[in-house]
């Protein structure tokens, strides 16, 4: 098993994906990085301060200016109205939710990745991990070999599981390290809010605790690393059903980005929240953010991904080990 | 490729593998089964950070006209204020624009009682501000439906919170001018000009009287300044100023503020 998973791994780095996606992951964190070393600037040249108490009030008073102008969406007023009330509980507790630093500039990287950029990356990888086998017919000389073929798709799904932890890990080492150079490395131990609960408009606070940063951080990785694991299995799945891979990498395109696109448009749809791509942003619940439809938690999001996610780890061993291969 | 690059891909991904699972765990303990914790519903005051002697600080209180609404170049008052003063002086400004659009002196009261208002109010050297715009033509309902009872009883609780607003900044820092902007009278040009401008006549004279109760808060007039071209210096909405009526404004407030040697 070991070595079947082992020569597995090998097709995965020898494909040179996992080079590309950190290729990927570097640019964007370089462009980000830069982006945010402007906004920074910006704000300190136009407040006059780097104190972040008083540009946290000033964001306070924007958000409440937006608020009062008329024809502003129903959604987004909701999403405002709890930020709000969350950033004024920051200021309450005198705690700044974005003290400068690498892991501040990681936990948003991690936060704005995980509904999109990050599947994205998953895809790359994950999409011809059979459908390669498939359309360039090497998957006969796979299966005459004497292995049970829920062996040879079992070491395939390890392989994709390590390579899912392996990007979530140059997701975090890239940003740290490059942002860092920036921002500074400094920053772990800096307390943050968790455990906001949104009833309608309302920011419940009675759950809120302090974690440090690199815990919060830990927690967050771990949630892109779940999300990934979903997106790797249903890719997964795409690719047992589909022998071409781009008609796979299309597929799972339309859908992340339709999650993308639903979930800013969907509060009125009840029964989208039940679709897994709506419930991407993991993150959202820890920070506290108003989810795309009242009533979705972290439990219920957890529980619809891993459905999904166990339904397409069944369908694609049902259909390898039942399939006529010719 | 070199087996040993694969070996080590592969056992680093098990380890951050590991990892992530782990959080997940840790995560899911910390999410669910976390109880409330006393510790934080406490008030924690604020420290107040260094000030700096060189730099001057303005606070900007009240409604929409501070705010700036009708300018397209989204400065207001304060911006053309602040483009005065930087001629005057050298010294570095910093601002902090606190109005709310559409703020009545009812929620202008309960938001100078929160902390970081407070702390910035105490770091102050000059305050601007515009309340009672809202209070009296509650967008211009008021005046359409005219009522001389209904308009007494808005100036009685205007009054009142204002004397209260004027306290509360004075007991936080009694070193910084306050400028208190008067109401102009945006319906001019209307029918019933005689009786509106009456009216808001009354209003700025009640503001102005609250304003001499206490030392160094300066009530500006800007009555005048709309009376006879009103409608050139009103924005679309014909009721908020446009840039010209915020410069006409901001002139008129800078020209108050002189830096003489040794102190302001």
């Amino acid at each position: 098993m070991t070595n079947l998973v082992y020569n597995e791994m090998l097709k995965v780095v020898r494909k040179k994906r996992l080079l590309i996606v950190a290729s990927i992951i570097a640019v964007l964190v370089a462009l980000f990085t830069y982006a945010q070393f402007r906004h920074v600037q910006d704000v300190q040249k136009r407040l006059g301060t780097s104190d972040w108490r008083t540009q946290l009030q000033q964001q306070i008073i924007d958000t409440q200016n937006r608020l009062n102008s008329s024809g502003l969406a129903e959604e987004w007023r909701k999403f405002l109205q709890i930020r709000l009330q969350q950033q004024q509980y920051y200021l309450d507790h005198d705690i700044n939710p974005s003290a400068p630093g690498a892991p501040t500039f990681m936990r948003m990287f991690v936060e704005n990745s995980i509904e999109l950029f990050l599947p994205l990356m998953i895809m790359v990888v994950v999409a011809d991990l059979v459908s390669s086998e498939a359309s360039g017919g090497t998957i006969k000389l796979l299966l005459t070999r004497p292995v049970k073929r829920w062996k040879v798709l079992l070491s395939k799904y390890i392989a994709m599981l390590l390579s899912v932890s392996f990007i979530v890990l140059l997701l975090a080492l890239l940003s740290y390290l490059i942002s860092g150079a920036v921002f500074g490395y400094g920053g772990w131990n800096l307390p943050l809010l968790t455990g906001f609960t949104i009833n309608g408009e309302e920011l419940n606070t009675t759950n809120v605790h302090l974690i440090a940063q690199w815990k919060y951080l830990l927690v967050e990785l771990s949630l892109a690393w779940f999300v990934s694991v979903v997106v790797g299995t249903l890719t997964f799945m795409l690719s047992v059903l589909m022998r071409s891979t781009a008609a796979v990498m299309g597929v799972m395109l339309a859908a992340l980005i339709s999650g993308a696109i639903l979930s800013s448009m969907v509060s009125s749809w009840q029964s989208a929240k039940y679709l897994f791509m709506v419930n991407l942003s993991l993150t959202d619940y820890i920070s506290g953010t108003a989810p795309p439809i009242t009533g979705m938690t972290l439990g219920f999001s957890m529980s619809v991904l891993a459905v999904w996610g166990l339904v397409a780890l069944f369908v694609s061993f049902i259909v390898f080990t039942k399939r006529d291969v010719y | 490729m070199n087996m040993n690059a694969v070996k080590i891909i592969a056992l680093v991904s098990l380890i951050a593998g590991g990892c992530w699972l782990f959080g997940l765990g840790l995560t899911v303990y910390d999410q669910f089964f976390h109880g409330p914790t006393a510790s934080l519903s406490k008030e924690i005051k604020p420290k107040e950070t260094a000030v700096n002697e060189q730099q001057l600080h303005l606070v900007a209180l009240g409604d929409s006209l501070t705010r700036g609404t009708g300018d397209e170049t989204g400065k207001g008052y304060v911006g053309y204020t602040l483009d005065a003063l930087r001629k005057k002086t050298k010294r570095p400004i910093q601002v902090t624009n606190l109005a709310i659009k559409g703020q009545q002196s009812t929620q202008l009261v309960t938001q100078i009682q929160k902390v970081e208002v407070q702390r910035q109010l105490r770091q102050a050297d000059f305050v601007f501000m515009t309340i009672g715009g809202n209070d009296l033509f509650q967008g211009g309902e008021a005046l359409r439906n005219f009522s001389r009872a209904r308009i007494d009883e808005a100036k009685k609780v205007y009054l009142k919170n204002l004397d209260s607003v004027f306290r509360t900044i004075r007991a936080i820092n009694p070193r910084a001018v306050v400028f208190y902007i008067g109401l102009y009278n945006p319906f001019n040009q209307l029918n019933n000009a005689k009786m509106t401008s009456a009216i808001v006549r009354e209003w700025n004279y009640a503001s102005a009287e609250v304003a001499a109760r206490y030392p160094n808060i300066i009530a500006v007039p800007t009555y005048d300044l709309f009376e006879l071209h009103v409608n050139d210096y009103l924005y679309s909405d014909q009721f908020h100023p446009n840039k010209e009526g915020y410069k006409l404004i901001g002139e008129r407030v800078a020209s108050l503020i002189s830096f003489s040697k040794g102190g302001k």
